[in-house]
């Protein structure tokens, strides 16, 4: 009703159409499109060859691979740990609830430079624990375990948030009614709610994995810049700048660009690819949208 | 599959749902849990299918304790009033679910799920939608393929929570009769939860009239209606007029009608107040009646609706009258024309307690 009358007003007064389109438009392409246009184009600005030389830089793949690692650590910890904060939040009622969805934010509202000391004053050699990991031989702070940790610690709330409104406004009906039929718990949870989670999952997945790859500030705390051992793409990247060297730093800012991009890509394929929604009313259509946006 | 609830007490925090309830429900009855939303009449169902637990008191069924029984032992089928079916699966996958999920042993061959769903689906007049989707059907097409979903897993008992109370009124008229025909014709014990006291008059054997999370009253439809036992429920169950009765040399009055008893009940000088219903307040002349005026004349379909102000009476609280289609043909009555109202029948209850 609402988007219909605007849009009937919109009509009506065209010149305040235009212009908020053109807003939106100068916005975008001044603060998305020019920065990512800068990036290539710096990339390239030596030429393909040493866009190439930079990329194929075993010090360079050593920052992609581990970057793929952590990710690939950092993403399903916290995939299991969302959908069941979520879960827990959403479906039930206990005590504390209010409490664990504050701390649940804490990542956002520390600064990841803080969120990184942290590890250092618990792992580091003269943190609480470093006592203990000396005796047992077991590197976490400058070591491999720290940037996961870290990582992990930065990018625990982006699951858990897009899935709580998404299971709150979805209630539990569905699940009591699977229940009733005869569903296990364990079938319930792959059969009924999985599926209806399953956009807001998919793009909490792609924040916390675009954040997991691109985290900077408490990774380059606890890593200690070994090249070739701890530097992360990101890390590897400021290494570069720092050393004058642009064409290579923003050819491996491309290299995480595009991962980006591929990630986008990869959702809209699969958004694409899902019958129900290519062939049912608009109104379903719609309210998945919601639920991604 | 009977069902018998003893001393059942549940607790929302500060909040008690239901107090202390003892209920019946024979085997291959329908029976309507009818009152105002906060009544408890949800709760007490959720109980009945295990979604919830009760704080005190058992669950039976069959004679056996089944208060601690999990949701899926119960073999109860649960219909929502906003269908919860799941927009990810077709049709015949919502039917086919609670075959498709049971352990290996007693799961059908798939050609025999096939089938059953075929056969729900006809039941439900359905059949040519098995391949749609949720978001494709309308509201009654939706609460049809929940109620063959629940069907689908033989349940000995169906438990409805307000299962058209989403739909518009011209489908959940031919809903409710279809529903009655379905239990008539597969014989399951049903308990359906509504606000809508036609509905419960309409579909249930038996009405069970809630409130503040006790039973007023239960009873088949027409007692319930005819003869409430509470102030509450003669008001839940239809439009009903209040007036005080006056009290003037030991006799009872409504206005100048003596209402006394023909024997002499002694004087009771408790405040009572009467309750009427439109249909039992006679209109005729003035003489001998009680002096009104007709302040407004609706047409509703059958029947005829005047709003009466009658002498003595605040004149914002017209009483309302129904007469019938013909009688209004013949006498035509008008706004502003001055009638005398004589009452059929009334009903005598305490003033003030058991407030609505």
């Amino acid at each position: 009703m609402a988007a219909a009358d605007l849009r009937g007003a919109g009509r009506r007064r065209e010149p305040g159409r235009l212009l908020l389109i053109a807003v939106a438009l100068t916005f975008l392409g001044l603060f998305l499109v020019l920065p990512l246009l800068t990036v290539f184009v710096q990339a390239l600005s030596k030429g393909l060859h040493v866009y190439a030389a930079a990329i194929a830089d075993p010090i360079a793949w050593a920052a992609v691979k581990l970057t793929l690692t952590v990710a690939a650590i950092a993403v399903p910890f916290n995939l299991v740990f969302g959908v069941a904060a979520a879960w827990a939040i959403a479906k039930f009622e206990f005590r504390g609830k209010s409490a664990l969805i504050t701390l649940i934010d804490l990542p956002f509202a520390v600064s990841p430079v803080i969120a990184g000391l942290i590890f250092i004053l618990l792992f580091g050699a003269h943190g609480w624990f470093g006592g203990f990991l000396r005796l047992h031989h077991i590197r976490v702070v400058f070591a491999v375990p720290g940037i996961v940790l870290a990582t992990i610690f930065i990018t625990f709330p982006f699951i858990a948030r897009e899935l709580i409104p998404v299971m709150q406004a979805q209630g539990k009906d569905d699940e009591e009614t699977a229940l009733s039929l005869g569903a296990t718990g364990w079938q319930t949870f792959w059969r009924v709610t999985l599926p209806n989670i399953r956009w807001g999952l998919l793009y909490g997945v792609l924040l916390c994995n675009a954040r997991a790859m691109g985290e900077f500030g408490a990774v380059s705390v606890v890593s200690g810049h070994v090249r070739g051992l701890t530097n992360t793409m990101p890390l590897h990247v400021e290494i570069l700048y720092n050393e004058y060297n642009y064409a290579a730093a923003f050819a491996v800012a491309s290299l995480l660009a595009m991962l980006a991009l591929l990630t986008l890509a990869g959702k809209s394929i699969l958004e694409w690819r899902q019958p129900e929604l290519r062939h049912t009313v608009p109104q379903l259509r719609d309210r998945t949208r919601r639920v991604i946006t | 599959m009977s069902i018998a609830l003893r001393g059942i007490t549940k607790q929302f925090g500060e909040f008690a749902a239901v107090k202390n309830i003892d209920l019946d429900v024979p085997t291959g009855a329908l029976i309507a849990l009818l009152g105002p939303s906060g009544c408890g009449k949800t709760t007490l169902l959720r109980i009945i299918a295990g979604l919830e637990t009760p704080d005190e008191g058992q669950v039976l069924f069959n004679g056996r304790d089944a208060t601690l029984w999990p949701i899926r032992a119960r073999k109860v089928g649960f219909v929502f009033q906003h269908y919860a079916l799941f927009r990810h699966m077709s049709v015949f996958e919502n039917v086919a679910f609670g075959l498709k999920v049971k352990p290996r042993r007693e799961r059908p061959a798939a050609a025999e799920i096939r089938k059953k769903v075929q056969s729900l689906l006809a039941l439900v007049q359905l059949d040519w939608a098995g391949d749609r989707y949720p978001a494709q059907l309308s509201g009654g097409q939706r609460q049809r393929v929940a109620l063959a979903r629940a069907l689908a897993v033989d349940p000995d008992v169906l438990l409805l929570d307000e299962p058209f109370g989403a739909l518009d009124s011209q489908v959940r008229h031919e809903l409710r009769r279809w529903l009655r025909r379905l239990h008539d014709e597969l014989h399951f014990t049903s308990v359906f939860v509504t606000h809508d006291q036609q509905e419960a008059i309409e579909v249930a054997d038996t009405i069970v009239v809630l409130n503040r999370g006790h039973i007023e009253q239960s009873g088949v439809p027409s007692e319930v209606y005819d003869v409430p036992t509470s102030a509450f429920v003669h008001r839940f169950l239809g439009e009903v007029n209040e007036l005080p009765v006056q009290w003037r040399d030991g006799r009872r009055y409504l206005g100048p009608i003596d209402i006394s008893p023909a024997a002499a009940s002694g004087a009771d000088s408790s405040k009572q107040i009467a309750l009427i219903r439109p249909h039992e307040i006679e209109i005729g002349p003035v003489a001998g009646g009680w002096p009104a005026t007709i302040t407004a004349v609706r047409v509703i379909g059958p029947i005829v609706r005047l709003d009466l102000c009658a002498e003595g009476q605040p004149a914002n609280e017209p009483m309302e009258a129904e007469i019938s289609r013909e009688r209004y043909a013949s006498e035509r009555f008008m706004a502003g024309q001055t009638v005398g109202l004589r009452f059929r029948r009334w009903q005598l209850y305490p003033a003030g307690g058991a407030a609505a």
